[in-house]
């Protein structure tokens, strides 16, 4: 008898650990780190030589993790897609544990994705995690002849402490001799949002303008699909909505065009 | 944040001076026995104003300490407490925890406030009864700056409509008593388990199949030593 209770007891034992939490900002962080790295080197090794990509952008995962699974479903279904990019807003509130459940999820694409980080996860020590899980919050990477320059415009919440939009991390790209023919600036807020630092809206787009081949830019964060030429210079910013509308963005990339199509799932 | 201390000290020292008066009017209405002279009367009088007095200030002491793993609320929490009502049914804790630095930038200190209800208390055999239900919610803030009680003045009214620095939680648990020297049957050893929540969490569980019970739920165990 005491025997199969102890035996129970240590069968419970592993759930009942990961029960165990110390805070919900903790930071204490199980499981895969350092996502980014990993994927992109996935993307730059499985697109390299290729002309055509096709691309999904999605984002504002924040609290629709059944809406979130279903769009993993729906992307394994298909078989004509190289990567998948986050937009940011990983998480909601900031919790570690969000950014574990979020993460789980995604890592069931069979593609590989990265994310970039929003302003819901930089609340608390958001940040932390977000650094953790998936590395620095502003990183570039290559597909085909494409590179991606991925950027941490949430400038609201750093007040002043850190350089956002990080110009030195921008002007550290100028020097990259990649042969490359297009440049796709990505960001989770684009310029002229309440998020953004806007002393400095043109500014950035002129340094994005010193990137070769840059044809349009990518956002999330508003949460409704937007397209508009902002600065009025043909440079079209595409927004994403958030996973509530079970939609996403789907890019497709050939050396002398690119263009897109909204999918619902 | 001052302010805040300032509204709840001030909140609690009116509760206490109204009961402190409730309790003076109450004994103070007991006759005084006759044939004493008005000098007798005036001592007996105030001899009660300092004993009642010195019981209402009396009932701040602690009547028990506390110590609890996990439970969302810090690594290890300790702190004291008071149990009152008719079967001592009801105990208000306050607690002092820390989280390690794990992979953040630095380790923080937590305040819990606790509210217990247990309902029941079954004797089982002598020196050892059970506790079947515990059950309360809690208020943990954590002590750093990143974390904000009301959004800073840079944000638009209602950006993001919650607080990070504090938390309320809800549990259920279950409590085992000891009574370790039957001599002093008033000390009591009590070893307790809980599951919690907090209300981010069960917000986020809502209409999600993919966040499961066991994603939100957090374990904790504990121990209270009873020594009034």
């Amino acid at each position: 008898m005491l025997k199969r209770i102890i035996i129970g007891f240590l069968g419970l034992l592993p759930m009942a650990c990961n029960m165990i939490e110390y805070h919900p900002y903790d930071v204490r962080i199980s499981g895969e780190e350092d996502v980014n790295r990993k994927n992109i080197a996935r993307i730059e090794s499985d697109c390299a030589g290729k002309d055509t990509l096709r691309f999904a952008l999605m984002g504002d995962s924040q609290r629709w993790y059944d809406e979130t699974e279903r769009f993993v479903k729906h992307i394994n279904k298909r078989d004509d897609i190289d990567f998948v990019i986050h937009g940011g807003d990983i998480s909601d509130f900031g919790l570690t544990k969000e950014f574990m459940w979020v993460r789980d999820i995604m890592g069931r694409l069979k593609v590989p994705y990265v994310a970039l980080i929003g302003n819901h996860d930089i609340l608390g020590n958001g940040m932390d995690v977000y650094e953790k899980l998936y590395g620095e919050v502003n990183f570039s990477f290559v597909a085909g002849k494409n590179r991606f320059v991925c950027l941490n415009t949430n400038a609201l919440e750093f007040d002043y402490s850190q350089p956002v939009p990080d110009f030195a991390y921008i002007y550290s790209i100028y020097n990259d001799t990649t042969a490359i023919d297009r440049t796709i600036p990505v960001m989770h807020v684009r310029p002229g949002d309440v998020e953004f630092n806007n002393n400095v809206s043109y500014v950035f787009q002129e340094s994005l303008k010193l990137f070769p081949g840059v044809e349009f830019c990518l956002h999330a964060h508003n949460h409704c699909l937007m397209e508009e030429d902002l600065f009025g210079d043909g440079i079209i910013y595409y927004g994403c909505s958030s996973m509530k509308d079970q939609n996403y963005l789907l890019f497709t990339l050939s050396p002398e065009s690119y263009s897109y199509e909204v999918v619902y799932y | 944040m001052k302010w805040s201390i300032i509204k709840y000290v001030s909140l609690f020292a009116f509760l206490f001076v109204a009961e402190v008066a409730e309790g003076r009017e109450l004994k103070n209405s007991k006759d005084i026995p006759a044939g004493l002279t008005a000098e007798e009367r005036r001592q007996l009088r105030h001899e009660r104003r300092i004993s009642n007095y010195q019981s209402a200030w009396g009932k701040l002491i602690p009547r028990y300490g506390k110590l609890q793993y996990a439970g969302s609320m810090g690594f290890l929490s300790g702190g004291i407490g008071w149990d009152y009502g008719k079967r001592k049914q009801w105990e208000t804790d306050f607690l002092m925890g820390f989280v390690p630095r794990f992979s953040s930038n630095k380790a923080k200190a937590t305040l819990t406030f606790k509210q217990n209800y247990i309902p029941w208390e079954i004797p089982v055999r002598p020196r050892w009864s059970v506790e079947p239900l515990t059950t309360g919610i809690y208020m943990n803030t954590i002590l750093a700056d990143d974390f904000w009680g009301k959004e800073p003045e840079r944000y638009p009214n209602n950006y993001y409509k919650f607080s990070t620095r504090i938390r309320f939680h809800f549990f259920l648990g279950q409590r085992i008593v000891f009574v370790p020297n039957p001599k002093i049957p008033s000390h009591t050893l009590t070893f307790f388990y809980e599951f919690s929540s907090c209300e981010l969490y069960m917000i986020s569980a809502i209409g999600n199949k993919a966040i499961k019970a066991s994603d939100i739920v957090s374990l904790s165990f504990g121990l209270k030593f009873q020594f009034l």
